[in-house]
C-alpha cells in the first residue's frame, strides 16, 4: 500500500516536472537538436548540399520539420497558400517583396523555431499559453508570427489572426453604438474586413463546427442552434451592422468549442500593445473613445484571456502602429502599460532580434542570388560590410537599404 | 548665363589657380558663389583606395606628394561626400537640384524610393519577358538612371547675343558640365510641372527615367526640340565669336 502511494506520488512528481521543462526556455537548446525528425528530413535537405560557398536556401517546405540545421535559411511558402492564410495581411513591404520576386521566401529563426518547439509539445488539456514575440523595431516579429501560423495552418489548426490591431484603434471612420450593448461602439469596416479574411482562411471550418447558441440579429433574420458557423459569417459580411457582433459570436463559439477538441485554435494578434493602449477615434460629441468601449477591442481581450484550452495564442508587441508611445519603446512593461501587462501576465516573452552575422550572410546572399541587389560594388567584401554597418543587422533596416541598390 | 568674362576665365584650366583666383576677385567682377576658403587650401582627398596602398608601392612622385599635403591647409570635406563604395556624384548632385528649402532628407528618400520602382518596374517586367527578351532587359536602376539622363543630354545648344539692340539665339556648342545640368533641370522640371497632383514624384520619375533610357517620352523631345531650334538659326552661327 505504501509503495503504491509512493509510486504514484512519484509519478506525479515526474509528470510535474516533465510538464515544466516544455516550457522552460532554458531547456530549449537541448530539447531542440533532440526533437523527432522523420528519416526523410535527414535524408532530404541537408544544409550544406550546395558545397563550401554560403547557402541561403533549403528545400524544406514544410514548417514543422524545420529544425536548428535550418537556422538561418530560407524557405518559401505556396503563394496559394499565401493567399489562403494572408489575405492582405502581410506586412506591406514583405508583400510588394512576393510581389516583386514571385516568391515568398521567410528565413527560419531562432525565435520562430523556439515558439514552433513550444507548440510542437503544447497539452491541449491545459490552459493556453501566452507567447509574446518582443523586440525592437525590424526585427522579424510579424514574419516570425506568420512562420508560425505557416506551421499551424500545416498542422490543420484553426488560426485566428488579426495582423494589425492597431488598425482597430485608430483612423476608424462610422463608429456606430452597438445594438447588443448600449454603452459600446461597433465598427462595421474594420469587422467586415476581418470577418472576409477569417472566411478565407479557415473556409473548411465554416461548415464543420456547429454554433451552440441561439443569435438573434434583427427583427427579421437569426441563427438557431446547431448551424454551421459559416452562417455567422455571411451575415456579418451581408449586414454591415452586425458585423462586430458576428465577431462576437464567432470569437464566443470558438473559445467555448475548442475545449471539445474537434479542432485546436491559434490566436494570433500583432500588436497586442493596441488593446491595452489609448485610442484616437472621438464619438460625435467629440468625446475620446477608451480601448474597451470598443466591442471588437472588449472581445479580443476576453480570447487573448488564458481561461480556455485546447490551443495557443500567439502575440506580437509593435511600436511601429502604436498610439502615444516613444519611438524606442520595445520591452513589454513599456508597450503594454500596468493594465495589458497584468491581463497578460503569466506569458512566455519570446526575444526576437537583430540577425546574427550567419543570417545575415545568408540574407545578402539570398538577395544576391535572386539580383535583387544590382549594384556592382555590392558583391564585393567592402559593400557587404558597409550595408552590415549601415543596417547594424537590423532586417527591416537591410531590406530598405538593398531596395534601392 | 555667366559674362562671357568669367567663363573665358572659367574655360583656362591650365592658368595657376591663384591667377584665376585673383582674376575673379577683380573689381566689377562680383562672384557669386564663393568660399571662405582662401586659394591656398587643397581639396581634400576622400578616396579610401588612394590611402590603402602600401607605403612600398608609392612612386617617388606620390611620396612627394603625400609629402607636400602634409605641409598644406585642407579644406574640410563637405558632409554629403562619403567615401562609401555605393556613392555616385551623378546621384548626388541630382538629389540636391531635386532638394528644395535645403530638405536633403527628403530628397535622398525620393532618390532611394525612385531608383526602388525603376528596379522594381524592371522587375516585373523581367518575370513577364522570355528568355531572349530576359537577356535585353536592363535590371541596375543605376545604368538606367545614367543612361538616361545621358540620352537627355543635348548636344548644341542656344544662347542668347546682343547684336544691334536686339537679343538673337545663336546655336553654340556645350561644356561637358552645362549639358549635364541640362539634362538633369529638364527631367526634374518635366517631372515637377507635368504630373497630376496625387501622382508622387518616385512614381513620375521613375516612369520618365525609363522613358528617356529608351529614347522616348518627353524629355527627349525637349533635347530634339532644342536640336532643331539649334539648326534653324544656323545661319546666327557667325555671331559667336569664342
Amino acid at each position: 500500500m505504501r509503495v503504491q502511494i509512493a509510486a504514484t506520488m512519484l509519478s506525479r512528481v515526474t509528470r510535474l516536472t516533465s510538464r515544466t521543462r516544455q516550457l522552460d526556455p532554458g531547456r530549449i537548446l537541448h530539447t531542440g537538436s533532440r526533437a523527432p525528425q522523420s528519416v526523410a528530413a535527414h535524408l532530404d535537405d541537408q544544409a550544406a548540399d550546395d558545397g563550401p560557398r554560403a547557402v541561403s536556401r533549403t528545400s524544406e517546405k514544410d514548417p514543422a520539420r524545420h529544425g536548428e540545421q535550418h537556422e538561418g535559411l530560407h524557405y518559401d511558402i505556396p503563394l496559394q497558400d499565401v493567399g489562403t492564410l494572408f489575405p492582405q495581411s502581410l506586412p506591406p513591404r514583405f508583400s510588394m517583396q512576393v510581389k516583386t520576386f514571385g516568391e515568398a521566401c521567410l528565413m527560419v529563426r531562432k525565435p520562430a523555431l523556439e515558439l514552433l518547439h513550444y507548440l510542437k509539445n503544447t497539452d491541449f488539456a491545459h490552459p493556453a499559453v501566452r507567447y509574446v514575440l518582443y523586440g525592437e523595431k525590424g526585427t522579424g516579429k510579424t514574419l516570425s508570427l506568420c512562420h508560425v501560423i505557416h506551421f499551424c495552418a500545416k498542422q490543420d489548426w484553426l488560426i485566428l489572426h488579426v495582423p494589425d490591431a492597431h488598425l482597430w484603434v485608430k483612423n476608424c471612420r462610422g463608429l456606430l453604438p452597438s445594438a447588443y450593448d448600449r454603452t459600446r461602439l461597433d465598427q462595421p469596416a474594420e469587422a467586415s474586413a476581418w470577418l472576409k479574411n477569417f472566411k478565407t482562411t479557415n473556409e473548411r471550418f465554416l461548415s464543420q463546427i456547429k454554433v451552440q447558441g441561439q443569435y438573434v440579429w434583427n427583427k427579421r433574420e437569426s441563427t438557431e442552434r446547431g448551424r454551421p458557423l459559416g452562417e455567422v459569417v455571411e451575415q456579418g459580411l451581408t449586414r454591415a451592422k452586425s458585423a462586430t457582433d458576428a465577431v462576437g459570436v464567432v470569437l464566443k463559439e470558438l473559445k467555448g468549442q475548442s475545449r471539445a477538441g474537434g479542432f485546436r485554435l491559434l490566436v494570433a494578434v500583432d500588436g497586442v500593445n493596441a488593446l491595452w493602449g489609448r485610442t484616437t477615434l472621438r464619438r460625435e460629441d467629440k468625446s475620446l473613445v477608451a480601448a474597451e468601449e470598443l466591442a471588437l477591442v472588449h472581445n479580443l481581450r476576453k480570447m487573448v484571456r488564458n481561461d480556455w484550452h485546447g490551443g495557443a495564442i500567439a502575440l506580437t508587441l509593435s511600436q511601429t502602429g502604436s498610439l502615444f508611445k516613444p519611438r524606442k519603446a520595445y520591452l513589454p512593461q513599456e508597450l503594454l502599460g500596468k493594465e495589458g501587462f497584468d491581463a497578460l501576465d503569466p506569458f512566455v516573452p519570446i526575444l526576437v532580434s537583430n540577425y546574427s552575422p550567419k543570417e545575415f550572410e545568408s540574407c545578402v546572399q539570398y538577395y544576391l542570388e535572386s539580383s535583387w541587389l544590382q549594384h556592382e560594388k555590392a558583391h564585393t567584401e567592402d559593400g557587404k560590410k558597409q550595408l552590415l554597418f549601415l543596417s547594424d543587422a537590423n532586417p527591416g533596416q537591410l531590406e530598405r537599404l538593398c531596395a534601392h541598390l | 548665363m555667366a559674362a562671357p568674362a568669367v567663363r573665358a576665365a572659367r574655360r583656362w584650366p591650365v592658368l595657376a589657380l591663384d591667377l584665376r583666383n585673383r582674376l575673379l576677385r577683380l573689381p566689377g567682377l562680383t562672384q557669386v558663389r564663393w568660399s571662405r576658403y582662401g586659394p591656398e587650401y587643397k581639396d581634400p582627398q576622400i578616396d579610401k583606395e588612394h590611402y590603402r596602398k602600401p607605403v612600398a608601392e608609392l612612386t617617388e612622385q606620390e611620396k612627394y606628394d603625400l609629402e607636400l599635403r602634409k605641409t598644406q591647409h585642407i579644406k574640410a570635406a563637405p558632409a554629403t561626400k562619403t567615401s562609401s563604395v555605393f556613392e555616385d556624384p551623378v546621384i548626388s548632385k541630382f538629389t540636391n537640384m531635386l532638394m528644395k528649402g535645403g530638405n536633403k532628407v527628403l530628397a535622398r528618400s525620393l532618390m532611394t524610393q525612385t531608383l526602388e520602382a525603376v528596379k522594381r518596374k524592371q522587375f516585373e517586367k523581367y518575370r513577364a519577358a522570355s528568355a531572349e527578351e530576359r537577356a535585353t532587359i536592363e535590371r541596375n536602376p543605376y545604368t538606367i538612371f545614367h543612361q538616361a539622363l545621358k540620352n537627355c543630354e543635348p548636344v548644341i545648344g542656344l544662347v542668347p547675343i546682343l547684336r544691334g539692340g536686339r537679343f538673337y539665339q545663336v546655336p553654340v556648342p556645350l561644356a561637358d558640365r552645362r549639358r549635364r545640368f541640362l539634362a538633369m533641370k529638364w527631367m526634374i522640371t518635366e517631372c515637377r510641372e507635368k504630373k497630376h497632383r496625387r501622382v508622387l514624384m518616385p512614381e513620375k520619375l521613375s516612369h520618365e527615367l525609363l522613358e528617356a533610357f529608351h529614347n522616348q517620352g518627353p524629355v527627349i523631345k525637349k533635347k530634339h526640340e532644342m536640336h532643331k531650334m539649334a539648326e534653324a538659326n544656323r545661319a546666327l552661327a557667325h555671331y559667336r565669336w569664342w
